[in-house]
């Protein structure tokens, strides 16, 4: 599918409260496009619950239910297993933020693609817990300032790494997992359009930047998110039970230094924390490329 | 008592102005609280902040409902509520518009001070950040706190975030909002409407069901409902499409989050982009990521 082909119909409406710029609408209006009319959508608390209704007004034009942070995995399991009683053609579909995939939701998620359930999970990744104000999650990257990390004299940010979820979920041997980020449109829509047509558990995880948590211009956030893919940070890949099929290589590959600048969470980077962050992109990429960078 | 009250949106700095200014009277040996409201408000959506300004110790913690001054961050506030609401009678209104005093309509004619703010920081800073600037109109309008004090509080709270430079500029923004600030009497009469709550009965919503769209004296409710909440309102730039540059790609139309693009059919060889005003809140990805550069962003002065 490209561009022309895809449907003018809204399923997730105008007039919702994002943040100016804030990717996740861009992720699920056009992910919605795809997934079309015969959808139900499950999100835990997170940005998207929040800006995308609060009763008695919604902007998603399917059935769409909030349920508790732990439990995407488990009330997407329970409703598809209704539909499927009932005899009904539906796609169930479960959207939660990196906090409710990396942490809280882990073990609903892993269990329901352990069990094969036949849902669709996404997980919208914007590496902090950002409805309740920028806290830091597994997600969140190596000396990232957040709310729960923030940069002073003794330690610098975030310790730790980001998590690498996509890959947990890859070695669950599901028949697909994807990775995506709207930076790469006919990326984007082939791997919907094909998490549609599968039966099973499907895991789709997109990069989402965020201009509030991440403090950049918001007419930045397509830029930074093509930026994350050309240097590594964030991996183009999809993989069928297990074995990655396909997986995107930058055609110049970019230095971290140049991801990172024009974000406010990255601002106290000294020249060794800028090398600890490219030395953490070099390994996966030679991990799952394969080859040395 | 001098109690201040602020209108904004979410990231246009509201609370940060209302710390300053506390702060600026801590300086000069009052005593002084500030606090913002909390809800699940993001960027764009409005928001209030508080400050309390005595001679002694300030007991009261309640949000402002009787203030002294109510300060308007964003003139699109004006239309939408009405930010008056409890002011009291000898009160003062100080709002950022291009507008004087006297062409501003509000439900009540009362002392009223005006000053381009946004020309201001967009002069001084290089960004439409007005949370400095208005401070200078608050010290013009209100006496409460001086200017030098006002100055010297955005250096120590400004400087301390920003850097050292960045607060020494957005002092001076704030002393040049001070010398230009129009303080007169704004015009009276205009009507708001509250807008009424739903509240269903149990047959219109049985415990356990859920809602699909209704009409109801609320307006529209349940799936797709949000299409009434027009979020034009947000924006300070706004984005104008040039047609002979246009070809149509509809890269715009993809990565807008507001689904705030169309492509119509305007009679050239491709489709145009055209932007929904109702909906764009002015983010300027359209205009960053359109290939032929037909989308720029201008500057919007809202009536
Ligand atoms: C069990 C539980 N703990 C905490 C919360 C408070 N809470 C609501 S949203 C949220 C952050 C969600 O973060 P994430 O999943 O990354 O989504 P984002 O808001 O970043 O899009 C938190 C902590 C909650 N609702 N439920
Ligand atoms: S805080 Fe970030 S993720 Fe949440 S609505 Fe704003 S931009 Fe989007
Ligand atoms: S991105 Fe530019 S050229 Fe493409 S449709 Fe939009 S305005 Fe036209
Ligand atoms: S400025 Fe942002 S919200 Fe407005 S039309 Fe462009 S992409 Fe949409
Ligand atoms: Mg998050």
């Amino acid at each position: 599918m490209n561009l022309n082909d895809l449907p003018e119909d809204e399923y997730f409406t105008s007039g919702h409260t994002a943040c100016p710029g804030c990717v996740a609408p861009i992720i699920v209006r056009n992910m919605m496009k795809i997934l079309g009319k015969n959808t139900v959508v499950y999100t835990p608390a997170n940005c998207l619950l929040v800006f995308g209704g609060t009763y008695p007004y919604i902007a998603w034009k399917v059935p769409y239910f909030h349920e508790a942070f732990e439990n995407t995995g488990s009330s997407i399991s329970g409703a598809a297993r209704a539909f499927k009683k009932k005899r009904k053609d539906v796609t169930v579909v479960g959207i939660a933020g990196d906090g409710g995939t990396y942490d809280i939701g882990i073990q609903a998620l892993s269990g329901a693609a352990e069990r094969n359930e036949d849902v669709i999970y996404v997980c919208y990744d914007n590496e902090a817990y950002m409805n309740t104000g920028i806290q830091r999650s597994g997600s969140t990257p190596y000396g990232a300032s957040t709310t729960t990390t923030p940069p002073g004299k003794k330690i610098p940010g975030k310790l730790e790494h980001k998590k690498d979820m996509a890959e947990i979920m890859r070695a669950h041997e599901v028949p697909y997992v994807a990775t995506m980020s709207v930076s790469h449109i006919a990326d984007f829509l082939r791997k919907v359009e094909k998490a549609k047509k599968i039966k099973g558990f499907r895991y789709l995880h997109v990069f989402s930047p965020c201009p509030t948590g991440w403090r950049f211009d918001p007419s930045k956030s397509i830029e930074i998110a093509r930026k994350a893919v050309d240097s590594g940070m964030w991996t183009l890949y999809e993989a069928e039970y297990g074995e990655i099929m396909d997986i995107y290589k930058p055609k110049k590959k970019i230095p971290v230094e140049e991801y990172i600048k024009g974000q406010g969470r990255f601002r106290h980077f000294t020249p060794e924390m800028i090398e600890e962050l490219q030395k953490w992109v070099d390994k996966k990429w030679e991990r799952l490329y394969g080859e040395k960078p | 008592m001098y109690e201040f009250r602020f209108h904004g949106r979410g990231g246009q700095g509201g609370r940060m102005a209302a710390e300053a200014l506390a702060l600026a009277a801590f300086l000069e040996g009052k005593y002084a609280v500030s606090f913002p409201f909390f809800g699940a408000e993001r960027r764009g959506a409005p928001v209030r902040a508080f400050t309390r300004i005595d001679d002694k110790k300030i007991r009261t913690k309640t949000q402002i409902y009787e203030p002294d001054a109510v300060i308007v961050l964003d003139e699109s506030l004006l239309e939408t509520e009405d930010v008056l609401e409890g002011l009291k009678d000898d009160g003062v209104i100080i709002i950022n518009t291009q507008r004087k005093p006297e062409e501003i309509e509000l439900s009540r004619e009362v002392r009223c001070a005006t000053v381009d703010a946004t020309s201001i920081a967009l002069d001084v800073l290089g960004k439409a950040i007005t949370n400095t600037a208005i401070l200078g109109a608050i010290a013009k309008a209100t006496g409460e706190v001086g200017i030098d004090s006002i100055e010297k509080a955005i250096i120590e709270k400004f400087g301390a975030r920003l850097g050292k430079e960045a607060g020494e500029k957005n002092a001076k923004a704030a002393r040049v909002a001070y010398e230009s600030t129009v303080v007169g009497k704004s015009k009276g009469g205009k009507q708001f409407e509250p807008k009424p709550q739903w509240l269903p009965t149990v047959d219109e919503l049985p415990l356990g069901g859920s809602i699909g769209t209704m009409e109801t004296y609320a307006g529209l409710v349940g799936i797709g409902s949000f299409i009434e909440n027009k979020t034009g309102g947000w924006r300070v730039f706004m984005p104008v499409v040039n047609d002979d540059k246009c070809i149509g790609c509809k890269i715009c139309w993809f990565y807008c989050p507001e689904a705030a693009i169309k492509m119509v059919d305007k009679g050239a060889k491709t489709k145009k982009a055209v932007i929904n005003y109702d909906y764009c809140k002015g983010c300027g990805i359209c205009a960053n990521e359109c290939p032929t550069k037909a989308i720029s962003m201008e500057r919007e002065v809202k009536a």
